[in-house]
């Protein structure tokens, strides 16, 4: 962003933190809410007072490359995992993969499988918190439940106590796992181009082994629950393949070589909406295949397939516009590595009527899919001979110049990329989060929503809380920007007139 | 989790983030606070820089909670200490389905037969700056550090009196 759009976004944040808060007449703090963070829609009517487009505001970051710029890049790892409270491992193996790219070396056999297993572990881990915890109030409790019982104690009463218990014993052992190799989970110090830093005790093999034969069986116990709660609903099966949760798009994610789901290194694939590969690429040709969009009306930037053009947002199969995160990936795939995984990837697109599967909503089943996948993959690395092996890292000597890495974050595809100095100081740092990736298709189930409660400049009643179900159905993370906590958006809609005036502000806490 | 022997039953905690310019602001009073306290038996000062869930970790098994941290609720100048009770507590919201708050963190903890603190009080400084990637605080929310290390302290020793 240059330096008049990033002072117009600034002022702009500014203005709309100031009506955030004038318009709260009583003050609730809470701290874990943290900064106010909220989530800002801007709707754009037509003449006739329709709506003509609509689209979430993603905040961005301020001063990360500055901040970055003369730092060596070894602490780029430390530095990003530190920027999100809420994916940092995620950011952490960016990182380190683009440091392995930097200094063209890669890691060691067992120092790989290390690095894997902490990410896996972490994906788990994370994905069990979105289902439970995050995404538990729409899904498990109900869409259509009333609001007071939309929340984590009426998923705890849905699902019982000991399941409850169970979901909170089985996250702390998951982060204990992360924290051995890491220690802390917010400045993980793993990850070191070439491998990691420290290796696995033979000593402490069997209640790792423990607890990836018990994350299996978690990740299998979350599909029933899913299946017994969700898929018996008829209103809710109704509701994930309805038309208002739907969007024809492309899809992308990364896969191995027999193009199965791979969440640590392998291609990105992209798909298009009738499932067709549209392209395959690896981490260091990403700007061949992605750009960024810029709209006059807005200073959000929105990634599309290069080669396809900026096409708007449109669906269809002229669309340019892809999406990332657990469906997205199922969708990018032919397959899973791990059997488990396998037959519920099958089970998936038999019931939701063959590949790819359009409705947004079924992100919550896909990430199921990949917690079973992700627990396997455990259970699989810890049983290897390699893992205890103390051959975690070679040393690098090439001279640094360019290095881009990449990794499928819980919310989507994550690219990290540095340029430094000969000397592996950086000069240069850009990231594109999952959520970027995913901006084109939320301003499209934005705008939906949106169309569907204003017409002829009349906002039909329950807007705010139809526009927030489309977007959050996405769980679009603003971690990296706003430090708030993921899934709790306080609402603040701006709608405006032809002329782009203001003319009436929504705001929900 | 790593726990003082005998068991401690203050918890002092500083939230925040400390590369983001004023957001580290919970975390610099809990520093100064551990460096007042030292290792009084009784209170135990924690930093943490996550989010969410994680507070349930942090909190369950301790009798008393003092909760540090930035807020910009934009009512009030930076470096301003918004001081909130137990009955001020938002407690779990309606509204905000996906919302996991203290209060909501306490009531879960509660649900699932943990210990949860009995007494909470939060000391939430209003920021200025906290999007901005940095490592010093704006002048304002400086000044407040010193100011709100006392608050803390004072309220610390006080329930761990009361705990004796």
């Amino acid at each position: 962003m240059d330096n008049v759009a990033q002072q117009l976004f600034n002022a702009g944040n500014l203005r709309a933190n100031a009506a955030y808060a004038a318009s709260k007449r009583n003050i609730t703090i809470d701290p874990i809410t943290r900064l106010e963070g909220h989530g800002k829609i801007d709707i754009y009517l037509d003449d006739k007072g329709d709506v003509e487009r609509a689209y979430l505001q993603v905040p961005e970051l301020r001063g990360f490359e500055v901040f970055c710029r003369g730092r060596p890049a070894e602490d780029m790892p430390q530095i990003t995992s530190r920027i999100c409270g809420v994916c940092p491992t995620a950011h952490h193996m960016a990182s380190t993969k683009a440091l392995d790219a930097l200094y063209q070396i890669e890691p060691t056999s067992p120092g790989r499988k290390i690095r894997e297993l902490v990410y896996h572990t972490f994906m788990l881990e994370d994905h069990a918190l979105h289902v439970f915890i995050l995404g538990g109030p729409d899904f498990i409790v109900g869409p259509e439940a009333p609001p007071a019982e939309r929340n984590i104690l009426g998923v705890i009463g849905k699902v019982g106590i000991e399941a409850g218990k169970k979901v909170i014993a089985t996250r702390r052992r998951l982060r204990e796992l992360i924290a051995y190799f890491g220690g802390k989970v917010v400045h993980p110090v793993l990850g070191l181009p070439g491998g990691v830093s420290k290796p696995l005790s033979a000593a402490d093999l069997p209640k790792f082994r423990e607890l990836a034969k018990d994350g299996v069986e978690f990740a299998q116990w979350t599909l029933d629950v899913f299946r017994t709660i969700v898929l018996k609903n008829p209103d809710y099966v109704k509701m994930i393949t309805s038309d208002a949760y739907t969007h024809r798009t492309c899809y992308m994610g990364m896969v191995d070589e027999q193009n199965q789901v791979n969440f640590y290194d392998g291609r990105l694939r992209v798909v298009d909406c009738d499932g067709r590969e549209v392209c395959e690429f690896t981490a260091a040709e990403y700007r061949d295949y992605i750009a960024e969009h810029v709209e006059p009306w807005s200073y959000m930037k929105f990634t599309y397939l290069k080669q396809r053009g900026w096409n708007g947002f449109v669906e269809g199969p002229e669309t340019s516009i892809y999406s990332v995160a657990p469906l997205a990936r199922l969708n990018a795939a032919d397959g899973m590595a791990t059997p488990l995984a396998q037959a519920a990837y099958e089970e998936f697109f038999k019931v939701l009527g063959g590949k790819p599967v359009h409705h947004t909503l079924a992100n919550h089943w896909a990430r199921v899919i990949e917690m079973i996948y992700a627990a396997e993959r455990i259970e699989q690395l810890v049983n290897d001979p390699e893992i205890t092996s103390p051959e975690v890292r070679r040393i690098p000597t090439a001279v640094p110049k360019v290095g881009i890495g990449v990794v499928e974050a819980p919310r989507g595809t994550l690219f990290h990329h540095y340029e430094t100095d000969e000397r592996g100081v950086i000069k240069m740092a850009n990231m594109i989060v999952a959520t970027g990736n995913n901006a084109g298709r939320i301003a499209m189930s934005v705008e939906r929503a949106a169309k569907g409660m204003i017409k002829g400049g009349h906002v039909t009643e329950g807007l705010l809380n139809k526009v927030e179900m489309a977007f959050r159905a996405y769980d679009p993370c603003l971690g990296c920007a706003t430090h708030t906590l993921p899934g709790h958006l306080p609402l603040n809609v701006g709608i405006y007139d032809r002329d782009h005036r203001l003319i009436r502000q929504l705001v929900q806490e | 989790m790593n726990r003082l022997s005998p068991p401690t039953t203050v918890l002092v905690l500083g939230l925040g983030n400390d590369i983001l310019t004023d957001d580290a602001v919970g975390l610099l009073v809990a520093r100064e606070v551990r460096a007042r306290l030292g290792s009084k038996s009784g209170i135990e000062v924690r930093e943490t820089t996550e989010m969410g869930l994680t507070l349930l970790d942090e909190i369950v098994d301790y009798d008393c909670l003092v909760l540090v941290d930035a807020v910009q609720t934009g009512q009030a100048p930076p470096g301003h200490v918004h001081e909130i009770g137990p009955d001020e507590l938002p407690q779990v919201t309606a509204t905000s389905p996906h919302f996991l708050g203290v209060g909501e963190t306490l009531a879960l903890g509660t649900s699932l037969g943990l210990v949860m603190p009995r007494l909470v009080r939060i000391f939430a400084i209003e920021v200025e700056d906290p999007f901005t990637l940095g490592t010093s605080p704006t002048p304002a929310v400086a000044q407040a550090v010193p100011v709100t290390v006392e608050r803390v302290v004072a309220q610390a020793l006080e329930w761990a009196k009361a705990e004796d």
